[in-house]
């Protein structure tokens, strides 16, 4: 059979970096207004408040030297070494002891605009436009241009979130077997590690605790107090009664919840006053603990499950039944596109807007001015620091080389490089296996097109007829599964 | 000048003590500026012309000599209270614990102290490490609670990184360190591994800090005309500033608290002027945000002084360009473009017998070649012969005495190295060959040594400037003396590619020439010899064989029989009647059977060209190589040699034995696996049953490759036979040219069992490896058995498992060559100065034997036979041929 008509068709419907657009026009429709609504009001320490509304973005332009603002095309920024940057404007009001202002919108700076985005001014022309415009019809577009140079913001492999990874300890270390889970809420990730030891004491460690803390004080902490309620909440498969009857009895002292949260307090804030030790406990149980499941205090019955379904994990693990998890398979790997750096950097950006415009407008109330949100907000905050990451490739997080020039050596080699995935391990060490050719890349990574030396298979591209997939919204799934006669989870007499 | 010979004994490392850094000084600087407005250093400044010249032109006020003479000379700047030395803070802390708070004893027993003191000597005497003792009596000292001495209790100090001392709750100062420190007798000071004649404990606290000379931190005139300050000044102003400050504080009469924290300040940035990389201090940083590079970080690193100025040093006189090949110079030359030549230059002595020779070259003058670029008068100025207007009044001037820098020119002698410079051979000395264009060119002979090929290599080239080294480069270093490689005692120089194919086509038996063609050969070849009585006479022409011609290169009395690279060692060697031809005997100069291939002349194998090294010489031996590849090239070009992809056609028959061979083998592997699941499979020792399958599947199929691969070299060799016509291709695989048997096996049959760390292709989705396959499936092709020619192509599947293969051998490279690197590194570190005496031994610079012969058999092996010292057979061959004779 002749499958080019397939193949052709399939390149002509989907066009080569579809997913560097695809995931920034998410990013512009869906994601920002997302990250204004993590802060929605701007509260100050001079009794004014900033409420946040709906966000909109124009398509791109430039503020000439004498402040006319004119629509500009990707190949005039080129050429005139400018930013093909769109301005950015959101909705504010004011209030001021409880007398509630109006809405209005504020253009809060200007956000880079990827060449065939939605907000790109060749959004939706035909070929002989695009040529009337100095364009070349045939540029797949999915790149930036910042002070005239074509930049690109490279796909980053990274291990999957909120999954539960199985690890088997180092050799010769006191822990043996370990669940690792990556828990994203946000832009805030943190680290949740269970671990057992040679003794087959269960520990978890996550942020802000200093060392590991023992399961069973955790359990209760989160309010599965009993030593049923424990068992349960972990298996209640004989196999694994004795394993968990030995963290039971190791921490036999520590009955109630009360009594776990204290132990918790004095791990996170010694020396402090006891009031002061179980409200942090508190808060760190809630803010740091598997934060991808939530934040709130009722949401610890949940936190506890899941716990419960690592530690079980790592029990298997320990007896045999189960196999560590293979890190470089590609369902354990995540690519973060565009669109998700975008977010990671407007979301510092915007944070930083935030607090910029606080103190811009507790300046003007000590001053005895009027307050108003046109005079604290100054847009070149937000615009600089998005600038400058992108100029250089220096990201949030402390990640160098996230933007790189679009190598325009030839068609293939744009092609090339807007299709990159690189991985964020160090090039220094070997890591043999994640360098290897996994299987699980059949079809979606080039077998092939990988650089010898030093980067080699730590740089990979994406196959021809490689497709993304990007998830499904949490907020739909959860009452569709209910329907489907999941229950859910309760606390046992409630 | 008088030279007076001087011999370093030994270097002693100590201390500076105030008074030596007072007495060394020559200014005592006190203000932080530098210069004044006119652009003038301040004298007390940090510039004050006292400290050196760096200025041309000026004479130092101290020593009086310009620029280059002037080594500058130390001021020094007056603490107002006492810093510790970040680099001895440790130990400040490890003698604090071991002393008393009182008297200042060494808290230990008078009579313990004098054991570790004897054992310090015998540790010294024996040139045994007197650290290790050391620490043993600080570990002893730390643990007594109360000074047996003068009974003081003793309390616990805590040392706070980097150079806080916190004796129970209270800060030592400085000043309480040192004056703790001086306290300690001497002969206390000893046993805790001082040598109080150039190290007093107490000097480990800085009372007066010198300031090194301007030539150690110059600053720069930028282009604007502004000065740009050395971090060091940048960091010495500072030092200065706070140092001043806390002198006027304390003459004011402060507070204690301001005082204390200018005290503080001052610490610190003694602290990050020594070192600005240290733990738990933030780095003093540049207005711009750059962290300050003050005197560790001068020193460490790759950046650093030892590892980057004085581990690797740059050289003038050299040059660096692309090579490519020329077979029409000799092994011991190498193509050095005019353009090159020109630049380089070598040093030569005017002398009444060859002033005239040399003023044509300055005549030349430096840009028409050969050339010279400069001269130097007797007093050793150099003029350049660029900048010389009047040559004739010049010429004049010349007289023997005078040095001429001339040009390179044909026969000098260079050096010619390619890195990574792994072994010796990796520089060599060459003859010059001036040539048009722009690369060095070599022999192709010379390609082994220095790993090189022409994919765009670079290598670089040495002018040699002295009499003795020219001299010693040409006896030991050059090419010729070099053909034997000290690793296994055979050439390493030798015939590649061509050399070899050519030579095994013109060698064999069916090969003729006419007299015409003969002579035109041997002519071309630049070989001139007389012909011997040609072979036979056929229609009244003279035909003479390749064989006889090749006979024509050898020595006259040399006789060698060995078996040839295309041997198929049979049970029973036929010899001279070997139908392969493949045992070679040369009787008397001449070859009278076998044919010439790798085991002849080529690199890492020559067998011929080993015996005609070690029997008549280098200069023979290169005479013989230059000869036979220009010979060998001539006839090869003549006749004409190409392969393409009709060398792996198979005819249909061979293919269905393959496809049957390969059946067979997966119906071994899928009986294997039943054995293995009926559990009636035959356990290896030492490997559980898996890893028993594994292998067993693994042999399997390697053998199946194998055989495919017997399969398609005899239809090759008996298709070959039919068609009258060689299979380049195969040629070059069995005459050892290029390629392996191998290589055509999975060109033409099967290409075999993909691995990755040695294994099966193994990882990939939940119980297969791609779900391609059903879950469990363990047979042959689902784990990455490549059934399919690389003629016939790779099926989508078996594309991605050579891929997964393939990969592995790229990441290994890369991380290989990092590896090694690093691996080279420290050997050449850890023997680079053992050296074998004249007394046979193998020595270190201290005299200490490492070996008391090289090798422990004395033996150098490029002088032996592949490895083996005496070699009987040849023996036994040379007294048999003396006896008949």
């Amino acid at each position: 059979m002749d499958r080019k008509p397939v193949l052709k068709s399939f390149l002509m419907k989907r066009e080569l970096v579809r997913q560097h657009v695809d995931s920034f026009n998410d990013f512009i429709e869906n994601r920002l207004q997302e990250i204004v609504d993590e802060t929605k009001i701007i509260e100050t320490d001079v009794g004014v408040e900033v409420e946040l509304g709906n966000i909109f973005v124009d398509t791109a332009e430039v503020i000439e030297a004498d402040g006319s603002r004119n629509k500009i095309t990707p190949m005039e920024a080129r050429l005139r070494n400018l930013s093909y940057f769109s301005p950015v404007y959101l909705e504010m009001k004011l209030r001021k002891e409880e007398r509630e202002g109006e809405f209005e919108r504020v253009k809060i700076g200007m956000l880079p605009t990827m060449i065939k985005s939605k907000i790109c001014n060749l959004y939706g022309k035909s070929d002989e436009e695009l040529i009337a415009l100095g364009e070349d019809p045939l540029d797949p577009g999915g790149y930036f241009i910042v002070n005239g140079s074509e930049r690109v913001l490279v796909t980053i492999e990274d291990l999957a979130p909120n999954k539960i990874m199985l690890e088997k300890g180092e050799e010769y270390s006191k822990i043996t077997e370990v669940a690792k889970v990556f828990s994203r809420r946000g832009g805030f990730r943190a680290l949740v590690t269970v671990e057992r030891d040679r003794d087959g004491l269960i520990g978890v460690n996550f942020p802000s605790v200093p060392g590991s803390i023992p399961l069973v004080i955790l359990m209760r902490a989160l309010g599965v107090e009993t030593d049923k309620e424990i068992m349960e909440t972990i298996s209640d498969d004989p196999a694994y009664t004795h394993d968990i009857l030995l963290n039971l009895e190791e921490h036999i002292q520590i009955k109630t919840k009360e009594m776990a949260m204290e132990y918790i307090g004095k791990k996170v804030a010694a020396g402090q006053t006891r009031e002061y030790r179980l409200k942090r406990a508190e808060q760190v149980i809630d803010r740091y603990l598997l934060p991808h499941i939530g934040v709130e205090p009722e949401d610890r019955l949940r936190k506890a499950h899941y716990l419960g379904r690592m530690v079980l994990r790592v029990l298997e693990l320990a007896q045999g039944k189960r196999d560590p998890d293979d890190k470089d398979h590609y369902a354990n790997k995540r690519l973060r596109l565009a669109g998700d750096l975008m977010e990671d950097l407007f979301r510092v950006a915007f944070y930083n807007l935030t607090r910029d415009i606080k103190y811009q407008l507790e300046r003007a109330v000590v001053r005895g001015k009027e307050p108003s949100v046109h005079t604290a907000v100054r847009a070149d905050v937000l615009t600089e620091r998005i600038r400058h990451a992108l100029a250089t490739g220096n990201w949030v997080g402390g990640r160098a080389g996230v933007s790189q020039l679009l190598d325009r050596t030839n068609y293939l080699s744009v092609v090339s490089h807007l299709r990159r995935v690189v991985s964020p391990l160090s090039r220094s060490q070997p890591h043999f296996e994640a360098r290897d050719l996994h299987p699980t890349q059949f079809g979606r990574i080039c077998p092939s097109e990988t650089p010898e030396g030093p980067n080699c298979g730590l740089v990979k591209n994406l196959a021809l007829a490689c497709e993304f997939s990007t998830g499904y919204p949490e907020k739909e799934l959860i009452p569709f599964l209910y329907d489907l006669g999941v229950k859910p989870i309760q606390k046992e007499g409630l | 000048m008088r030279i007076i010979p001087k011999k370093v004994e030994g270097i002693k490392f100590g201390l500076l003590s105030p008074e030596q850094i007072r007495k060394m000084s020559e200014v005592k600087i006190v203000t932080a500026d530098t210069y004044d407005e006119d652009g003038y250093p301040i004298e007390g400044g940090l510039m004050d012309p006292r400290l050196g010249v760096v200025d041309p032109g000026l004479r130092c006020k101290t020593c009086g000599s310009r620029v280059g003479d002037c080594p500058g000379h130390f001021g020094r700047i007056e603490l107002a209270r006492p810093v510790i030395h970040v680099g001895y803070a440790k130990l400040i802390n490890k003698i604090l614990r071991s002393i008393c708070r009182a008297c200042g004893r060494i808290l230990l027993p008078d009579d313990k102290i004098e054991a570790f003191r004897q054992e310090l000597r015998k540790a010294k005497r024996i040139g045994k490490s007197e650290e290790p003792i050391v620490e043993e009596l600080f570990k002893a000292a730390r643990a007594v609670k109360k000074c047996p001495h003068c009974g003081e209790e003793q309390l616990d100090i805590k040392f706070e990184k980097p150079t806080t001392f916190i004796e129970d709750k209270q800060r030592l100062s400085p000043i309480d360190v040192r004056e703790r420190l001086e306290k300690i007798t001497d002969s206390d000071a000893e046993v805790m591994g001082f040598d109080v004649e150039v190290a007093r404990p107490e000097w480990m606290v800085l009372t007066v800090l010198p300031v090194p000379p301007v030539t150690v931190r110059p600053s720069i005139t930028l282009e604007s005309g502004e000065r740009s300050e050395d971090d060091l000044t940048h960091k010495l102003v500072d030092i200065i500033r706070i140092n001043q400050r806390l002198e006027e504080n304390i003459e004011a009469g402060a507070p204690q608290l301001i005082i204390e924290d200018l005290w503080e300040l001052l610490q610190y940035h003694v602290t990050t002027y020594f070192n600005n990389e240290v733990a738990g201090v933030p780095p003093a940083r540049h207005r711009s945000g750059r962290p300050l590079k003050t005197l560790a970080q001068r020193l460490k690193g790759k950046e650093g002084r030892f590892r980057s100025n004085l581990s690797g040093k740059r050289v003038n006189y050299s040059a660096r360009t692309v090579i490519s090949p020329d077979p029409n110079l000799s092994i011991n030359e190498v193509g050095v473009p005019e353009l090159i030549a020109r630049e380089l230059t070598i040093p030569v002595i005017v002398t009444p017998m060859n002033i005239e020779h040399i003023k044509k070259f300055i005549r030349n003058g430096p840009n028409k070649y050969p050339g010279a670029n400069y001269v130097e008068r007797p007093d050793g100025a150099r003029l350049s012969l660029a900048r010389v207007k009047n040559i004739d009044e010049l010429l004049e001037k010349i007289e023997p005495g005078w040095k001429v820098h001339r040009h390179l020119i044909d026969g000098d002698i260079v050096l010619f190295n390619r890195q990574p410079s792994l072994h010796r051979m990796s520089i060599m000395a060459h003859e010059v060959r001036v040539l048009p264009y722009k690369t060095f060119r070599l022999n192709l002979c010379v390609c082994p040594p220095y790993n090189a090929d022409f994919d765009g290599d670079e290598m670089n080239l040495h002018a040699i400037q002295g009499q003795e080294a020219r001299a010693e480069a040409r006896v030991l270093m050059r090419v010729q003396e070099q053909i034997l490689s000290p690793r296994f005692g055979g050439p390493i120089i030798g015939g590649i590619h061509d050399h070899i194919s050519g030579a095994y086509l013109f060698t064999q038996p069916e090969v003729r020439f006419t007299r015409e063609q003969a002579f035109h050969l041997l002519y071309a070849s630049g070989i001139n010899k007389p012909l011997p009585e040609p072979a036979f006479v056929e229609d009244g022409k003279e035909y003479y064989t390749g064989k006889q011609i090749f006979s024509l290169l050898l020595p006259e009395d040399l006789n060698l029989t060995y078996k040839a690279k295309v041997c198929k060692k049979c049970e029973v060697c036929k010899e001279e009647e070997c139908e392969y031809d493949a045992y070679v005997v040369i009787r008397n100069g001449k070859l009278e059977h076998g044919v010439m291939d790798e085991k002849s002349f080529g690199a890492f194998a020559g067998e011929l060209l080993d015996r005609i090294v070690k029997d008549y010489g280098t200069d023979a031996a290169r005479e013989f190589l230059d000869n036979v590849t220009k010979l060998v090239i001539n006839f090869i070009t003549w006749r004409g040699f190409s392969t393409g992809i009709d060398d792996e056609d198979l005819p249909e028959e061979a293919k269905e034995r393959i496809a049957e061979i390969l059946e067979e083998a997966d119906r071994k592997v899928q009986e294997l696996i039943r054995a293995y699941n009926e559990n009636i499979l035959e356990q290896l020792p030492g490997r559980t049953l898996e890893e028993t399958l594994e292998m067993r599947i693994m042999q399997v199929l390697s053998e199946a490759r194998d055989k495919t691969g017997a399969i398609a070299n005899e239809y090759l060799e008996k298709e070959e036979k039919r068609r009258k016509h060689e299979n380049s291709a195969r040629i070059m695989a069995i005459s050892g040219a290029r390629g392996s048997l191998l290589n055509l096996t999975q060109m033409a049959a099967c290409v075999g069992q993909q691995a990755v760390r040695g294994e099966r292709i193994k990882r990939g989705y939940s119980g297969r490896t791609l779900p391609h396959f059903k879950v469990g499936d363990i047979s042959a092709s689902a784990k990455g058995f490549v059934r399919s020619s690389y003629k016939r192509g790779l099926s989508p599947l078996e594309f991605f498992f050579h891929n997964m293969g393939g990969r592995e051998g790229l990441v290994d490279t890369a991380v290989r060559t990092s590896q090694s690197g690093y691996m080279q590194r420290r050997l050449i570190n850890a023997l680079q100065d053992l050296k074998v005496e004249y007394d046979n031994t193998v020595r270190d610079t201290r005299g200490v034997i490492v070996e008391f012969r090289h090798g422990e058999d004395g033996a150098d092996p490029s002088r032996t036979d592949w490895g083996q010292m005496v070699n009987v057979k040849k023996i036994v061959q040379r007294y048999a041929r003396k006896e008949a004779a």
